[in-house]
């Protein structure tokens, strides 16, 4: 079978069951199970064939006319390329073992055949994204995924939260798709192309062409998508989805896509830009870290751990092509944040996606109670949970020789040569990791159940530990490269700047420090002054408030959209009823006015009276979002 | 194109043999367009004659004949697409009417651009009879034979090729969406249907004012657009001339199309009205001012357009933020889905605005896809109101436990209307976006922000209807009337049959799209030459065409892509040569 061929199957394989599954599965959970875990399954059989028997690490661009009008062309096509290979093997294998679990997880849920739907529909959009060729069609399956997580977001649709939670994770990912969407159609207009490899030659020849705000608003994209500040505040609500798709979705493949898109056209950005990217990921790496502190529900503290690695890999992809850029005569230096970020983001992918199908066992095994503080003692009643969920711990405090320790040490060491203060940052951030990690594993497994939940729980079956245990082989040897099909080793191994000699003795002593100080605290802040709540609760109320406020952003947002855009809303919609509708229209001379109007001012277009209608207008909406009006 | 879905031996052999047909009884497509405006005509007249009949009977008659135009509709659209010609008219017939003293007789045919909008008033003509049959109205003889009088004007107007019958059809269509509000309307249909009927007379007189000064100014004694447009192509009006008959047209067909601020009766009438009149207008008969300036103002009067482009792009902006941040405050159902009508259409002007073909072409896929989504809402919605005895969407709630299937196809809709890809909307607004932007930055940027602002009332309207718990309101309904029940089948079929020719155009935009675009290139490359090297244009640099392709680009192909064209994916050079293949010759590339 030609790989082209092939590609066209891995992509549409799960559509063609999200297909069935609408048709007949509504009422058929076990048979939509069956049918969405099987496609996934052809997927990622048909994957790992293609990666390790059929390519040849050549890139590959199967391509067609889609649509035109005028001289504006939109094409379809895939680009295999060593990035996308990269995210076909996780995307594709992590989807499997997640689906597998999902069985386990969704039994005796009325709306299993829905559950899985949208986890096919998911698996194609996902596909589509990383196999796109064009910045168009990339547009196209990003925002698929962010339907198909909008989906499953609100799949408990009962409970106002998650009905609330899916909206404003549509929304506010909208609102990076807007920029995204404007920096797409500007670039298509300034370099006459979005086709992928066709702007990479463009770039390298032209690297005048390069236009800062487009580079500006092709990130807005990844900000709504890999939840980077100042739009991260989707992410801890998507949590009241079902655990599995907070694990698929909303920590191993899909929030990554940002950072996929980033490393895709890597070539794009100007050095603004590339500064403007670090900045935003270390600051999402140590906000989040500091807020994980800040709540006791065991999703939401891995949801902003989530968000932590995420700015990690954002930040390292600036720093690294950052690198590249200044370093241009070192060859393959050009590649060093492509492939630090996606070493990162596929070792991130098993063990995150570990920590959250951990959470998943705990929580079917406790009846979904999911404050900390109400479970312990879990090690002795579910003993392979455990296991596998210290192995996760352990991989992403950075413990060597864990998958963790590789990826996050190339991060690391990258900052360390390029940014003193980003360095001391993601240090510190490693160490908080740690310690918020250690919070929730020593909470939760040891000491007394304190709770009839906890202490009722029994290990999982085989359908949902035995993906925890793939998950943790991996996360064992994710730094080793015989676990990956040869074609990744170029991006994953060759183009990643490993440091060596004394550097590599020196991140190894950071590392293990940070690591095992971090869980040390953990341990003895969290569980030995007592776990039965949180103890800077406790102890320092007015601090702990502060991690709870988590900087009051979301208090802001919520601010603007009530009192700001709803009054705009409805000042306008008065007016719209009382002015044009009631006075202007409702009069008998108003149609002849109103015209006369609109005709007369066209033509004598005074530009003061514009400016000073605007004045007005935005002096009256103002007092009136400040409630003056009531 | 992908192969597979093309190269589909079955369709493709149908199609040849379709084009076989045309080629060989060359008056056959002609009769049949004619036949799908005179049927539901005649029939709508038999069912208003006839009177009450028991139900069975008359719903089989009805439902045959809106199934017959659309029928012929996909056959008369497939053949057009299959033909891929240079956006000429085809299928004509020229029928006397005893006013050819003034140039009147009823010419009949379809280009690209009328192919398309007649396939969609043809499908939403089915889905609106089809609910309309189920819905159990009183006077159903009256109400299914005004709403098959609708269906002939709606066919008309697209079919029509003579200005006067143009209008004249108009009118056939209007009329009985009025009677249709006042009788079967909902809460407030007396001033509703007042408002509507002032308003459109309004908007309607001022455009048939506007044909009617084309017709006297270009002294040819003729409704005939392809001769008007052939003449005034070589000897334009003066411009003078061309901005009065303009500035006439486009407050009236922007009268008829709500453009803001003449856009209130828009709500108001539809939220009244009855559902399926209110699929037809909403979906269909709303086009005919877009259409009217697609088809027939803008490459009449180029000049014209160029000197009121200023004002439309601030009026349509209008639609797009103010009307936008009115849907955000509306708490009636179908209120918002009139205002987000409303709101849609800005976007369809500025495609017209930009004076671009990718704008134009734009414009035209997003008509035939906002018809399709805006028909699929007014149909949900009257399902929802059905269940839930209101339209307020602060008493609903929770309904998704009980009708899952209305909650998906709502779902889908909403996600359609608000532009997901996969969905028709999706392109139209994509190639709008990318025509405004390149016409003028800011405007692009303005008028993106639409996608937020469409994202949070569309949402928010799926949550307050369908999520969390029931309110209370809805909770006493449900304990007077019985818990709502799922979708029936009779409801299904047309909400399926939309939300499938969404999906279809949304997937292969190309089938809709390629006719579109040779049309409009075929009728707007003449003008813009025209106007680049005409003497009476001192804005002609305005007139912009996309630079994607601009000489001295590096535009040859890499070299990645000639050694992976096996298998299922066909070289670019042969993509053309399959019959319904998606795409033009490729008219830029270097040879």
């Amino acid at each position: 079978m030609n790989p082209e061929t092939l590609l066209f199957c891995i992509l549409f394989l799960p559509l063609g069951a999200a297909l069935v599954i609408a048709c007949f599965g509504r009422r058929h959970g076990s048979f939509s199970a069956a049918v969405s875990v099987g496609s996934s399954f052809a997927q990622m059989a048909l994957s790992l064939w293609l990666l390790w028997g059929i390519w040849d690490e050549s890139a590959l661009q199967p391509q067609a006319q889609w649509l035109v009008f005028g001289d504006v062309r939109f094409h379809m096509g895939f680009l295999l390329n060593n990035t996308a290979a990269l995210l076909l093997f996780v995307v594709s294998f992590v989807g499997f073992w997640i689906h597998l679990f999902s069985i386990g997880y969704t039994r005796g849920d009325p709306g299993r055949g829905r559950f899985f739907g949208g986890m096919s529909i998911f698996m194609f959009a996902m596909m589509g994204l990383v196999l796109a060729d064009n910045l168009f069609m990339m547009f196209i399956f990003w925002e698929l995924v962010g339907f198909s997580s909008y989906m499953l977001i609100a799949h408990y649709f009962e409970r106002p939260a998650a009905a609330a939670a899916a909206n404003k994770a549509f929304i506010v990912n909208r609102v990076g798709d807007f920029g995204f969407l404007i920096g797409i159609i500007w670039c298509y207009l300034h370099f006459g192309t979005v086709d992928l490899a066709e702007l990479e030659v463009l770039a390298a020849a032209n690297p005048e062409m390069l236009l800062t705000p487009i580079s500006l608003l092709l990130i807005s994209g990844v900000l709504g998508k890999s939840a980077q500040v100042p739009l991260h505040v989707w992410l801890p609500d998507a949590m009241e989805g079902p655990t599995p798709v907070s694990a698929l979705i909303h920590a191993a493949t899909m929030v990554a896509a940002g950072v996929y898109l980033l490393g895709r056209i890597y070539f794009m950005y100007t050095e603004t830009a590339l500064t403007a990217i670090i900045v935003i990921g270390t600051v999402t790496a140590i906000y989040s870290a500091i807020c994980a502190f800040g709540v006791s529900d065991i999703k939401k503290i891995l949801a902003y751990s989530t968000l932590s690695q995420l700015g990690f890999l954002v930040a390292a992809f600036g720093m690294g092509t950052r690198f590249g850029l200044y370093e241009q005569e070192l060859e393959g230096a050009r590649l060093f944040g492509v492939g630090a970020a996606n070493f990162h983001l596929t070792t991130h992918a098993f063990f995150k996606a570990l920590l959250f199908l951990g959470a998943g066992s705990i929580l079917h095994a406790c009846h979904h109670q999911q404050d900390i503080f109400k479970l312990g003692g879990l090690w002795r009643r579910m003993p392979l949970t455990f296991l596998f969920f210290t192995i996760a711990v352990l991989a992403i405090a950075g413990i060597p020789p864990l998958a963790g320790f590789h990826s996050k040490d190339a991060i690391l060491f990258l900052a360390y040569e390029e940014s003193q203060v980003v360095f001391y940052v993601l240090v510190l951030t490693t160490l908080l990791t740690a310690w918020y990690m250690g919070r929730l594993y020593f909470v939760t497994f040891f000491g007394k159940p304190r709770t009839e939940e906890a202490e009722g729980a029994r290990e999982s079956s085989w359908v949902m530990w035995l993906p925890l245990g793939v998950l943790a082989v991996y996360s064992v040897l994710g730094g080793f490269m015989f676990v990956y099909p040869p074609g990744l080793h170029f991006l994953i191994d060759q183009s990643v700047m490993h440091p060596v000699g004394g550097d590599y003795t020196l991140m190894l002593v950071i590392s293990v420090a940070c690591g095992g100080l971090g869980l040390a605290l953990g341990y003895l802040v969290y569980f030995r002054m007592g776990a039965e709540s949180d103890v800077v609760g406790r102890r320092l109320p007015g601090f702990h408030g502060f991690l709870r406020s988590r900087l009051f952003i979301d208090e802001i947002y919520g601010f603007y959209v009530r009192a700001i855009q709803q009054r705009v809303a409805e000042f306008l919609a008065f007016l719209d009823q009382i002015l044009i509708s009631g006075l202007l229209v409702r009069g008998s001379a108003g149609i002849a006015a109103i015209l006369g109007v609109v005709a007369r001012g066209s033509f004598t277009g005074s530009l003061h009276g514009y400016v000073y209608w605007l004045l007005a207008g935005m002096l009256l909406f103002s007092l009136y979002a400040f409630g003056i009006f009531g | 194109m992908i192969a597979p879905a093309v190269n589909f031996a079955p369709l493709t052999g149908i199609l040849q043999w379709q084009q076989g047909l045309h080629v060989a009884v060359p008056w056959l497509n002609g009769a049949l367009l004619l036949a799908s405006i005179l049927f539901p005509l005649v029939a709508g007249f038999a069912l208003l004659l006839a009177g009450p009949k028991p139900g069975r009977a008359l719903g089989v008659v009805a439902g045959v004949a809106f199934l017959i135009p659309a029928l012929f509709a996909v056959w008369l659209w497939s053949t057009y697409a299959g033909f891929r010609g240079e956006g000429e008219y085809l299928f004509r017939t020229d029928i006397s009417t005893g006013l050819d003293a003034f140039g009147i007789s009823l010419k009949l045919g379809l280009n690209g651009i009328s192919a398309p909008l007649f396939l969609m008033a043809g499908i939403v003509g089915l889905a609106a009879g089809l609910f309309a049959i189920q819905s159990g109205m009183e006077r159903m003889h009256a109400y299914l034979g005004l709403l098959l009088i609708m269906l002939s004007g709606l066919l008309g107007l697209f079919a029509s090729i003579d200005l006067f019958f143009f209008y004249f059809f108009h009118e056939f269509a209007l009329i009985p969406t009025f009677i249709m509000i006042g009788i079967w309307g909902g809460r407030g249909r007396k001033a509703a249907a007042m408002e509507m009927t002032i308003y459109l007379t309004l908007g309607a007189l001022l455009s048939l004012t506007g044909l009617i000064a084309v017709y006297v100014q270009s002294g040819l004694n003729s409704f005939d657009m392809i001769t008007l447009r052939e003449h005034l192509a070589v000897i334009p009006l003066a411009t003078a001339v061309q901005q009065y008959a303009f500035g006439l047209l486009l407050f009236g067909f922007g009268i008829l199309v709500s453009l803001w601020p003449f856009h209130t009766w828009a709500p108001r009438g539809y939220a009244a009205a009855p559902a399926s009149a209110a699929m037809l207008h909403a979906g269909v008969l709303k086009k005919f001012g877009l259409y009217g300036l697609v088809q027939v103002a803008v490459p009449l009067l180029p000049d014209g357009a160029l000197s009121w482009s200023p004002v439309l792009i601030y009026l349509a902006l209008g639609n797009v933020l103010i009307i936008g941040f009115v849907t955000l405050a509306q708490r009636d159902l179908k209120r918002m889905i009139g205002y987000s009508s409303v709101m849609h259409m800005g976007y369809i002007f500025l495609g017209i605005v930009s004076l671009s073909t990718v704008g134009i072409g734009a414009a035209v896929f997003l008509m035939f896809a906002h018809g399709l989504s805006i028909a699929l809402l007014f149909l949900l919605s009257a399902s929802i109101e059905n269940r839930t005895g209101t339209t307020d969407l602060f008493c609903m709630g929770g309904l998704a436990r009980q009708t899952p299937v209305l909650a998906g196809f709502f779902v889908a809709a909403v996600f359609a209307a608000i532009g997901l890809p996969g969905f028709a909307n999706f392109w139209g607004e994509l190639a709008v976006f990318i025509a405004v932007f390149e016409f003028e930055k800011w405007l692009g940027v303005l008028v993106i922000l639409g996608i937020i602002i469409s994202a949070v009332y569309g949402l928010r309207a799926v949550a307050q209807i369908f999520y969390g718990e029931a309110s209370d309101a809805l909770a006493g309904h449900v304990a007077k009337a019985g818990a709502p029940s799922d979708l029936k089948g009779a409801e299904r079929a047309p909400a399926l049959l939309l939300l499938l020719a969404l999906m279809f155009s949304g997937f292969l935009p190309g089938t809709i799209a390629d006719s579109i675009n040779r049309s409009v290139e075929a009728t707007y490359r003449p003008v813009q030459v025209s106007l680049s090297g005409g003497s009476s244009m001192p804005a002609a640099s305005q007139i912009r065409r996309m630079t994607a392709t601009s000489p001295g680009f590096p535009w040859e192909s890499l070299e990645v892509r000639d050694h992976h064209t096996a298998g299922l994916w066909l070289p670019p050079d042969q993509t053309d040569g399959g019959l319904f293949a998606m795409n033009g010759p490729d008219r830029t590339n270097n040879p």
